[in-house]
């Protein structure tokens, strides 16, 4: 009985998110497996034939390698630059709380309307990035960054940066916050280095902050449309086309619903093995290093 | 406590209100039509004709919704998929097809008198009849024609051209002044493979052959490609024209910086509110033996699955009296689709109207089959690919043909 009582007290919210997440998906499966008409009717079974020519599109191949090359560019970039950010902005300094608005405005401006900026700063002849570095020296000839998918999809992978950052940076501050400080001073009096205080303590200790921010940056950046959508519809030549612009631009473009239904079954099912396999790998770590702790804490006894 | 008794009091007797008044509105006839955005001008205008419509019908209501076009397609898919698909609507007549065939455009012919029918140019009729059925009426309509900058032309000592290769030398001249290129080449997003048909169709070739397989590897469409190429490479365009959408290309020639560009009669309202002071022309497309232009038309169609077919039928004839398609066709910059309005002073004297107006007699439109957007999306790519020097024209046209013929199931 007392047992029983927090699992009431989550039913509803459970119920809800598996009718807010589990119908769509459901949806989404019985929709993979029809014939859909131009207009999303039903038109009856098909069973596997959206997927096989899902996966006889070499299109659909390109965009998942590129997916991958996109999601795992964005999240590495982000974890690279916020955490030496976060860290600054746990130090006390004069003008902090400035600092760390700056940091988080970002993320009040939606990201279409960021998407929207960036295209108009990268416009060759008028784009305002192009006119910095002429009037800097750095470069003599406007470069068209959107023209050709190599520039295009870096710019758009630093963009994805750039708009990962806040979000991440609240997570790490978050747990650099919830820090104890006299691991620190111990540290200091045994004369540790800045890199030993950072490898030896704020790493292991930040380690559950970090893994949220990837497993969640990972879902985000995996699924986000905007970016890529504004600044280039996954182009020229499909150059810049990841799963979900291309599953975009399949079902409300050409109108292949069934298609697009099974592409982002697949997606889903990407998502889900990359989560579990993540949450597995961690939570293997996290059981392998607790019986080395009791093993210290017997030695002492 | 009080207050929330009182508010909720207050809801019972606004649902009270509601209800009592349901009967009342239920006698209405309700008509929905989804209204395509072309400018900031189409809501309050569709919203004017409809007031004077309900004024003239208190039996009738019409629910105006306006979309802008980039998502109109896609509201109308998640609309007809959820059964909840308007009564009327405005689309692209590239898509008439797919909404006909799968049986949920509404055929006019019994509602069409021959009057009616009869106060529209013919040109415009046709490419809303499929398979013998009139699915839809011409709403708006445009054709495209090239327009120079005059003041280049003569800086440069050109003349505008009449041919693809006056154009080619044209170009080489102005490509020499500072600051400004000759030939403003659009290689992004919508109507990026239109900017390619011109080119096509003039040197005599076709989106489809007359057997329904793609015409993109003929001849034609190689040479065409070519050429492009060559004025990309020799630098007569816009530098790395995969960046320039219609809009960019279109601003550079309002900037006075392109001596050439094809367009549409929209752009004449924004030159003279933008750049009054550019002096251009509009001439029919250059020609490599043969003349065209692209007609395009958006349909106003009827859905099958209206309740209110009478009454959106009574809205439609009411909304195509000369008043408002004057207004209509002013205000947006379109062609004339009723003879009337094509007669008014206005659509035969003004030289901008007339230039574009010209190709009429020999426009093409684009083909009413399955699936267009997938295959302009295929023409796109294509295109793309040809501009970056990724593949060459004759390997690049080959597969986009392939491709399109397997699309189109041939």
């Amino acid at each position: 009985m007392q047992k029983s009582i927090p699992m009431m007290m989550i039913l509803p919210s459970l119920a809800l998110a598996i009718g807010i997440i589990g119908y769509p998906i459901l949806d989404l499966a019985f929709t993979a497996t029809q014939e859909v008409s131009r207009f999303g009717q039903l038109r009856g079974f098909v069973g596997w034939d959206n997927f096989a020519e899902v996966f006889g599109d070499p299109l659909f191949w390109e965009s998942l390698w590129r997916t991958g090359i996109w999601t795992f560019a964005v999240v590495v970039g982000t974890l690279g630059i916020s955490m030496p950010v976060a860290m600054i902005l746990n130090d006390d300094f004069y003008g902090r709380g400035l600092a760390r608005v700056i940091i988080m405005l970002p993320w009040a401006i939606s990201l279409t309307m960021t998407a929207v900026v960036w295209r108009w700063a990268l416009n060759g002849r008028s784009g305002l990035l192009n006119a910095t570095l002429m009037q800097a020296g750095l470069i003599d000839q406007p470069i068209e960054w959107l023209a050709t998918a190599g520039t295009a999809f870096t710019v758009e992978i630093l963009v994805g940066i750039l708009v990962s950052i806040p979000f991440t940076t609240t997570i790490l501050l978050g747990g650099l916050s919830a820090m104890p400080q006299d691991a620190y001073e111990a540290a200091v009096v045994d004369g540790a280095s800045g890199w030993h205080q950072f490898r030896y303590i704020t790493l292991p200790l930040m380690r559950p902050f970090i893994n949220i921010a990837i497993v969640l940056n990972v879902i985000y950046v995996f699924n986000s449309l905007p970016i890529i959508w504004v600044m280039t519809e996954g182009g020229p030549a499909n150059g810049t086309d990841i799963l979900v612009t291309y599953l975009y631009k399949l079902a409300f473009r050409f109108g292949q619903l069934g298609k697009a239904a099974a592409i982002s079954l697949i997606m889903f099912g990407v998502l889900l093995i990359f989560t579990m396999l993540y949450v597995a790998l961690v939570s293997r770590n996290d059981t392998d290093a607790a019986p080395d702790q009791e093993d210290e804490a017997d030695d002492h006894v | 406590m009080t207050y929330s008794l009182r508010t909720s009091t207050a809801a019972i007797a606004l649902g009270l209100g509601v209800f009592g008044l349901a009967p009342a509105a239920l006698a209405q006839t309700v008509v929905d039509f989804t209204v395509a955005e072309y400018s900031s001008k189409t809501g309050p205008y569709f919203q004017e004709v409809a007031t004077a419509f309900e004024a003239a019908n208190p039996d009738i209501k019409i629910n105006i919704e306006v979309v802008p076009w980039d998502t109109l397609l896609q509201r109308l898919t998640t609309d007809v998929a959820g059964g909840s698909a308007p009564d009327i609507s405005i689309i692209g007549t590239r898509w008439l097809l797919d909404f006909a065939s799968q049986g949920i455009a509404e055929p006019i012919d019994g509602y069409l008198t021959p009057e009616f029918k009869g106060t529209f140019i013919d040109t415009f009729m046709s490419p809303g009849i499929i398979d013998g059925k009139i699915m839809g009426l011409p709403v708006a309509a445009s054709a495209r024609a090239m327009m120079v900058n005059m003041d280049l032309y003569e800086q440069a000592g050109a003349t505008p051209p009449t041919t693809w290769d006056e154009l080619y030398e044209a170009s080489k001249k102005i490509a020499a002044l500072p600051d400004t290129f000759a030939f403003g080449l659009q290689g992004k997003e919508i109507e990026t493979d239109a900017y390619f048909y011109y080119n096509l169709w003039t040197h005599g070739g076709d989106i489809l052959n007359a057997d329904g397989t793609s015409g993109l590897n003929s001849e034609a469409a190689i040479t065409a490609a070519k050429l492009y190429k060559q004025m990309i490479d020799e630098g007569l365009t816009q530098p790395s024209p995969t960046n320039y959408n219609r809009e960019d290309i279109f601003n550079l020639f309002k900037q006075g910086k392109v001596g050439t560009i094809f367009t549409f009669p929209m752009l004449i309202p924004q030159i003279k509110e933008e750049a009054p002071d550019l002096k251009y022309q509009i001439l029919p497309f250059p020609e490599a033996g043969a003349k065209a232009t692209y007609g395009v038309t958006d349909t106003l169609m009827m859905f099958a699955d209206s309740d209110a077919k009478e009454a959106a039928w009574k809205f439609i004839e009411f909304a195509y009296k000369d008043e408002f398609r004057e207004k209509f066709d002013l205000g947006e910059g379109f062609l004339p689709v009723t003879k009337n309005v094509a007669a008014l002073e206005h659509f035969t004297t003004d030289p901008d109207v007339a230039g574009f107006a010209a190709g009429l007699p020999y426009a093409k439109f684009a083909p009413v089959i399955a699936n267009w957007e997938e295959i302009a999306d295929v023409t796109v790519r294509t295109m793309q690919q040809i501009y970056l020097g990724e593949v060459t024209p004759e390997d690049g046209l080959a597969a986009a043909a392939a491709e399109i013929n397997k699309i189109r199931g041939l």
